[in-house]
């Protein structure tokens, strides 16, 4: 009896080996495949917030925000320990194994797979966590933010494309031409479009926005909102596309001059001056487990000395320049600074915004000289000159005036907000020398950065390969 | 599966349905002596030679048999005696037999499969048998220490000369880059763990710049837990061909320890006392200023605070102190009292029970290693077909190991005496006060100080234990059918504190003065194994067929807090102004089933073996999918042979083994905040849910040689070992959302040779010497690498000083380091864009051997091991340290630091030596003297004076060739960064048997 119980318990035992379920789950973090269970309310809002974070956290990137404000002359980094700063800017071309040349890329598009990977969890949303309209008002959210992320790639590579990504996470796709990723921003944000006219104007998504997209006169947690920031985007887009110097659409000027009016809610000249700094913004948290500082607010920061003697009189966006102490190094020298640069604990909390009306109205007036609307342009141009402490200009007649008119605004208005002063200068052909002396001998006017070494390494590459239209 | 499994079931029915007879039979009694002084053998074992019939002998040696009709040989063994057959007659009934000792341990039953063994005589595998008193020779704080210089092809490095702990074993060069990379410990059955867990000390020497612990925390692996007293021996796979057998954990080679069972017999009681000291072993020299002016110089040069400037040295009393030897000149009192009883009762019962109280001291003040443990091993014979054991040990340690190894605060006692002249008096004041450290250049730090008021306890409650049982389903004359169960649990608890308060100087320079860090791990290791074993002997060959399944997991958990700004006093880290916290948890599961048919042939001499293992574990991209592990081996002993030569076996084996990834599967999502929300978003690391295991093929052969009646032993192999499938870290194109994944590629194939040379050129009634010398080379290279070339993500300081570098067509062990300058500047130095990156050498040993000695005169024992270790190379950091000025020779500082400006490597430095690991005399009282002790009832006594690491013979300038800052690791563990000294230990031993 012995016997036949021990081969018992021995059989029993080896057949529970074999039906031992193998699989653990990782306890330490969260996985990707927890996203194939579902979406809950919470997860969506953590996952929401996975995005906005890393938008941020790319956007507040010094090769973001730093580097094309130097491409555009506006502003010198100027640090011992880091010569890059101007040796890859200012004195020389970017490498592309260094951060001057191969930043602000890789958060883009970490942002954009997290927006990706969010996308293909909401194709089926659990009806019980969302409703339809909810899931629909998430889906154009998260397209218009990818549309903003492909949008601030471009900005930086200009001419030499970017891929674009796929949903699957393996595929490393060809390297697309300016004009074919314009493009295709264009038809993605049409899309989240649709997707918010699905959802309804008057739903609200189904997860909350940090305070920037609130708290600064418009709540983009509303669909109705969110559509005023997608046109705002599209009418953008549209606009560099009307003006792309390798293949121009003029036709577009007048759609981009219909997005932006959506966008703002009301025609040239009758935008008041108090919705000008309207807009969804960045926060920065500094200290904390967040830590977050704006990355401005920085000594080694200083604006270029001719942007002082630019400041018309009696401009109010004068204040934003201030002395410091002379910052000086790798031949360049200033002794000037933005006031917002000042390393302060309120600096380091200042918000930048991520596109206010005062942009827009701007852009407007740049897509209506293209078209051929002077008077609009000039209405809309006085909207920004009038609150800021000028005198409006007379009805422009000269098409270049006007746009050397909206391009000074621009410059003060947006001043080191982002790299829309280095896409118009690249736009209007005027990063040159017939226009800006060269900063040091051998300025080579840089325009755009260089795909990174990383990304070529994986394609097999040693040089920026040909981008496909 | 399938097949394996119906193939057991069918093993089964063969054994239900068996009956059991003798033919025709007839009893033989007998005696078994100790040649020489016919002292009666107990426990000897007594089988009829082509049958499984047997028995033991009992405790005045005798035994009774039953023996088929007809001439029988009998076949007589013993643990630690040469195996001896005797031919008994028909007619004969009474035989007697006499053993020698195997001093050069030609006999002992090595283990080819998870159930089943072979005599060394047939085996087809170098596998390096260590017996308990070859381990035990000498007293060691650990495990680990006492096998150094013993095992041919295992590199034994001590990462530190602080108490407790901290040894790196590597077996046959390196075989893993990102996967497990030491060996499997295996006690009884139980597989043990090891790994190594960091106390926190880096939130105060901020060596990791972090508040978290990390890998520069002077970990101990926890093999440092057993106690080596228990150990009846310790057998080393040293490779795949060998290591199979244990599937995805064998890769890095295998340490099978067997613990001492109760034995039939008298009972006896065995008490060991042991009183020793320790010594620093090397100083690296501090300068001592002659004048103000020299003072003044380093003032002006900067290499001194002025703060200990001239003022300073005109009103120091002692003008010269030797900080070394104040602070490390500590000569501890050590104990360890080892008691143990062991034997067998008329009921079958076995029983082995030990106890250890251990206490070494370090070198500094308040350091010191504390070790208690118990153990219980118990074996039940239940009838003749049943036999039951349970083995347990409850371990308890408590170590303070004090500060040492890299800092970026200047708390490290080097750090400090590096960045103070020695004419500042640090020694505690005649008030209990300690001065401040005037200078700022090392925070203010006082180490003498920190000694006192600085707590770093470490207490490690662990559990081993295993159950086990063995059925015979079938025992007939020629064949015998065994199933055999075993399970074993490893647990243990870490509790680790740093207790830095706010009133040490190098507290107060600190924004939240007072640090604690709690720490605390639970790791649960726990194996289930069942096989059966079929023997099946005829007159032409003896087959041995097992097959069975293995089934483990391990859980862990270790979480760490550390808070600043606390009170003194308090050591809570909830009272702490601010706190961090972090936690890693991992559960991970396996199973295995195994097949495997050994095959000994032609009058012995043909030994085959053929195995597989197939297995699965939770750490593979696909946990259900069953990787297979083969192995084959053959060896034979050469019947035509020269005279003079006894024995002459050649062997060939081959294995595969693996080594399961360490995590890489999943893509994780990583933790973002904004504006005090936290979000998640993929990780830039991507999962590779393919991963696999890493597999180690292995090719050895070689061959066995005894000569001269058994007093020669001469073994040689040569072994090629292929890693595939090596996981490594893939950079991948960023615009995906990714940077970087695991996957599988790469290949190391290492070379090696050992040899063994053991002999007993004198073996006289009264006189012996017993001589063992072994030899091991081997080289890695890497072969193929589907990456670009990388350093490792195992710690170092950067190319400037020396890395590790992975490049195909390189020695895996290769050195890479800034050495040349294509131009100089006017200053002599070498601006980074001109430094030459070069491979500087191979930082492993070109070679190692061990020499052992044992001298026996009458009652007079002395035996000795030396430790050579043949190139390698080291970075000494240290030296940097010094060349600030304040190292002993200052020309030699300043040559050394002016070469290293202008470009060259100047702190790598060759690490081979020469250690006299272990000295032992020992002395055996006479037998009339023992009689007379303990009323009589002593059996022997004997009183050993010993002593380890000794003396060093090196090249290398710093304190030791051998320590590593970063603990144990793969690649690149030669980096000496202000290290605990290392100590000769001194042991007088007093030794009794009941």
């Amino acid at each position: 009896m012995k016997r036949y119980s021990t081969i018992a318990l021995a059989v029993v035992l080896i057949a529970a080996g074999c039906k031992d379920n193998p699989i653990t789950n990782p306890i330490d973090a969260p996985t990707v495949d927890a996203l194939s269970g579902g979406l809950t309310r919470i997860s969506l809002q953590q996952l929401a917030t996975g995005v906005t974070a890393q938008d941020r956290a790319a956007f507040g990137s010094l090769a973001y925000l730093v580097l094309p404000a130097i491409y555009a002359r506006d502003v010198y980094r100027i640090d011992a320990s880091e010569p890059r700063f101007v040796s890859e800017t200012l004195g020389g071309n970017p490498d592309p194994g260094s951060f001057a040349g191969g930043g602000g890329f890789t958060d883009f598009f970490v942002a954009i797979r997290s927006a990706n990977t969010i996308l293909l969890a909401l194709e089926k949303p659990d009806a019980t966590q969302f409703s339809a309209a909810e899931a629909n008002a998430a889906r154009g959210f998260f397209r218009t933010m990818k549309a903003l992320d492909y949008y601030r790639l471009i900005e930086l590579r200009d001419t030499v494309g970017i891929p674009i990504q796929t949903d699957d996470p393996s595929a490393v796709t060809d390297i697309r031409c300016k004009t074919a990723v314009l493009s295709f921003i264009a038809a993605l944000l049409d899309s989240a479009n649709a997707d918010f006219s699905a959802a309804g104007g008057s739903t609200a998504l189904p997860f909350t926005l940090p305070t920037g997209f609130t708290g600064f006169g418009r709540d983009y947690n509303q669909v109705s909102n969110l559509v005023r920031f997608n046109r705002g985007l599209k009418g953008k887009v549209n606009f560099y596309r009307g003006l792309d110097r390798t293949a121009p659409q003029p036709a577009l000027f007048q759609t981009a001059i219909n997005e932006l009016t959506q966008a703002l809610g009301a025609g040239p000249g009758a935008v008041p001056a108090s919705q000008l700094p309207v807009g969804p913004y960045y926060r920065f948290v500094p200290g904390g487990s967040e830590d977050f500082k704006n990355p401005r607010s920085d000594s080694k920061i200083g604006l270029n000395p001719l942007l002082r003697d630019s400041v018309q009189a009696g401009d109010t966006r004068g204040a934003k320049i201030v002395s410091r102490s002379t910052l000086t190094g790798g031949g360049l020298s200033t002794t000037i600074t933005l006031a917002g640069a000042v390393p302060t604990a309120a600096n380091e909390a200042l918000p930048i915004p991520i596109m206010k009306d005062e942009e827009l109205v701007l852009l407007r007036a740049q897509a209506e000289i293209e078209a051929g609307q002077l008077a609009a342009a000039t209405a809309d141009i006085n909207t920004v000159r009038t609150a800021n402490g000028l005198a409006p200009h007379p009805v422009f007649t000269s098409k270049t005036a006007a746009i050397n008119a909206v391009l000074y605004e621009k410059r003060f208005s947006l001043l080191f907000e982002g790299a829309q002063r280095l896409v118009d200068l690249r736009a209007y052909g005027r990063l040159n020398s017939n226009f800006f002396r060269r900063e040091l001998p051998t300025d080579p006017f840089n325009a755009a950065m260089p795909i990174p070494r990383g990304e070529l390494n994986a394609r097999g590459l040693t040089t920026n390969p040909a981008c496909t239209a | 599966m399938h097949k394996i499994r119906s193939f057991l079931y069918s093993l089964l029915l063969l054994a239900l349905f068996g009956t059991s007879a003798f033919a025709q039979s007839r009893r033989v009694n007998g005696r078994v002596t100790m040649e020489g002084s016919n002292e009666p053998l107990a426990s000897a074992s007594i089988s009829v030679a082509g049958t499984t019939l047997g028995t033991y002998t009992d405790e005045q040696g005798r035994f009774t048999l039953t023996v088929p009709a007809g001439p029988a040989t009998l076949r007589i063994r013993r643990i630690g005696y040469t195996q001896r057959n005797i031919e008994v007659p028909a007619g004969t009934s009474e035989v007697a037999a006499s053993l020698t000792r195997d001093v050069l341990q030609l006999e002992t039953q090595v283990v080819t499969g998870t159930a089943t063994t072979v005599s060394s005589v047939n085996a087809a595998n170098s596998v390096t048998v260590i017996s308990t008193e070859n381990l035990n020779r000498v007293p060691t704080q650990t495990l680990d220490n006492a096998l150094q210089g013993k095992v041919p092809g295992a590199t034994i490095t001590q990462n530190s000369g602080a108490p407790g702990g901290g040894t790196q074993i590597q077996l046959r060069g390196v075989s893993s880059i990102n996967a497990s990379f030491g060996p499997l410990y295996v006690i009884d059955g139980v597989i043990v763990d090891n790994s190594s867990i960091a106390n926190g000390i880096t939130a105060i020497t901020q060596s990791a710049r972090s508040n978290f612990p990390s890998a520069q925390d002077q970990r101990v692996n926890r093999s440092a837990d057993i106690n080596p007293n228990d150990i009846e021996n310790i057998q080393i796979l040293k490779g795949p061909s060998a290591s199979s057998i244990y599937g995805s954990r064998g890769t890095n080679g295998v340490i099978i320890i067997t613990t001492k069972q109760g034995r039939a017999g008298k009972t006896t009681l065995d008490i060991s006392q042991r009183f020793g000291t320790a010594a620093i072993s090397n100083k690296l020299g501090l300068r001592c200023f002659g004048s103000a002016a020299e003072v003044q110089a380093e003032v002006d040069a900067g290499h001194i605070d002025a703060a200990t400037g001239v003022d300073e040295f005109n009103a120091a009393t002692n003008k010269c102190h030797d900080y070394e030897q104040e602070f490390y000149g500590e000569n501890p009192f050590n104990y360890q009292t080892i008691a143990s009883v062991r034997g067998a009762s008329n009921a079958g019962t076995t029983f082995f029970v030990s106890g250890l109280v251990q206490h070494d001291g370090g070198l500094v003040r308040n350091d010191f290693y504390n070790k208690q443990s118990l153990r219980a091993n118990l074996g039940q014979q239940f009838g003749t077909r049943l036999t039951l054991r349970a083995n347990t040990e409850l371990i308890h340690s408590l170590t303070q190991r004090g500060v040492s190894g890299n800092d970026n605060t200047g708390i490290n006692p080097y750090t400090t005496f590096s960045g103070t002249p020695s004419f500042i008096e640090l020694r505690r004041n005649a008030d209990g006060s300690f001065p401040k450290n005037p200078s700022t250049f090392v925070g203010n730090n006082n180490p003498f100080q920190n000694a006192e008021v600085i707590k770093t306890p470490e207490n490690v409650y662990r559990l081993i234990g295993s159950a086990s049982g063995q059925y015979s389903l079938l025992a007939r004359e020629r064949q015998s059918l065994d199933f055999s169960l075993r399970g074993g649990v490893d647990s243990y608890s870490f509790q680790a504190k740093v207790i830095s308060p706010a009133t040490a100087f190098i507290e107060q320079v600190n924004a939240l003065p007072g640090t604690i860090v709690n720490s605390q791990a639970n790791v649960l290791s726990a194996n289930l194994g069942g096989s059966l074993t079929h023997r099946m002997i005829t007159n032409a060959f003896t087959a041995t067929t097992s097959a069975g399944f293995g089934q483990s997991r391990r859980n862990s958990d270790v979480v760490a807090n550390t808070g600043r700004g606390v009170f003194p006093g308090v050591t809570n880290v909830s009272a702490a102004t601010q706190i961090f916290t972090t936690e890693g948890q991992g559960i991970n599961k396996f199973f295995s089933l195994f097949a495997q048919e050994e095959f000994l042939t032609l009058g012995e001499r043909l030994f085959l073996t053929a195995g597989v293992n197939a297995e699965r574990s939770s750490n593979n991209g696909d946990a259900k999918k069953m990787y297979a592990y083969p192995k084959f081996s053959a060896s034979y002993r050469v019947p035509f042979i020269p005279t003079r030569i006894d024995e002459l076996k050649l062997r060939l084996a081959y294995g595969r083994a693996g080594n399961q990834p360490q995590g890489g599967k999943y893509t994780f999502l990583s933790t973002l905040i904004e504006e005090g929300v936290s979000g998640f978003r993929a990780s830039t690391v991507k999962g590779f849910p393919e991963i696999k295991p890493e597999t180690a093929s292995e090719i050895e052969g070689g061959l066995d040689l005894t000569s001269f009646g058994g007093r020669l032993r001469l073994s040689a192999t040569q072994f090629r070992k292929q890693i595939d499938n090596l996981i490594l870290q893939a950079s991948i194109a960023p615009s995906t959302g990714f940077t970087s994944q695991s996957i599988n590629g790469g290949q190391i194939v290492t070379h090696g040779t050992e040899l063994e040379l053991g002999m007993t050129p004198i073996q006289m009634e009264r006189f012996s010497w017993v001589s063992n010398t072994t030899y091991a080379s081997n080289k890695g290279k890497v072969t193929r690498l589907p990456v670009p070339p990388f350093i490792p993500i195992s710690g170092s300081f950067g190319s400037r000083f020396g890395n590790a570098f992975v490049q195909q067509g390189q020695l895996i062990t290769v050195l890479q380091a800034i050495n040349g300058c294509k131009a100089l500047s006017s200053t002599g130095s070498c601006a980074s864009a001109n430094r030459i990156l070069a491979f500087v050498g191979n930082s492993a040993p070109d070679y190692q051997m061990g020499f052992s000695n044992d001298f026996t005169f009458g009652p007079i024992r002395l035996a000795s091991l030396v430790d050579w270790r043949k190139g390698g190379l080291g970075i000494n950091l240290t030296n940097a340290y010094f060349d600030g000025g304040l190292g002993a020779d200052t020309a030699v500082g300043n040559a050394r630091s002016n070469s290293f400006r202008a470009g060259n490597a100047a702190y790598v430095e060759p690490s081979g030596f020469v250690k006299l690991r272990e000295l032992t005399v020992g002395f055996e009282l006479p037998a009339g003297l023992t009689s007379g002790m303990f009323n009589g009832r002593a059996q022997s006594a004997r009183i050993e004076l010993s002593g380890r690491n000794l003396a060093t013979w090196t090249k290398y300038t710093g304190l030791d060739p051998e320590v590593s800052n970063f603990g144990n690791q793969p690649l690149g563990r030669f980096q000496d960064v202000t290290p605990y000294p290392p100590s000769r230990l001194f042991y007088l031993t007093i030794n009794t048997t009941f």
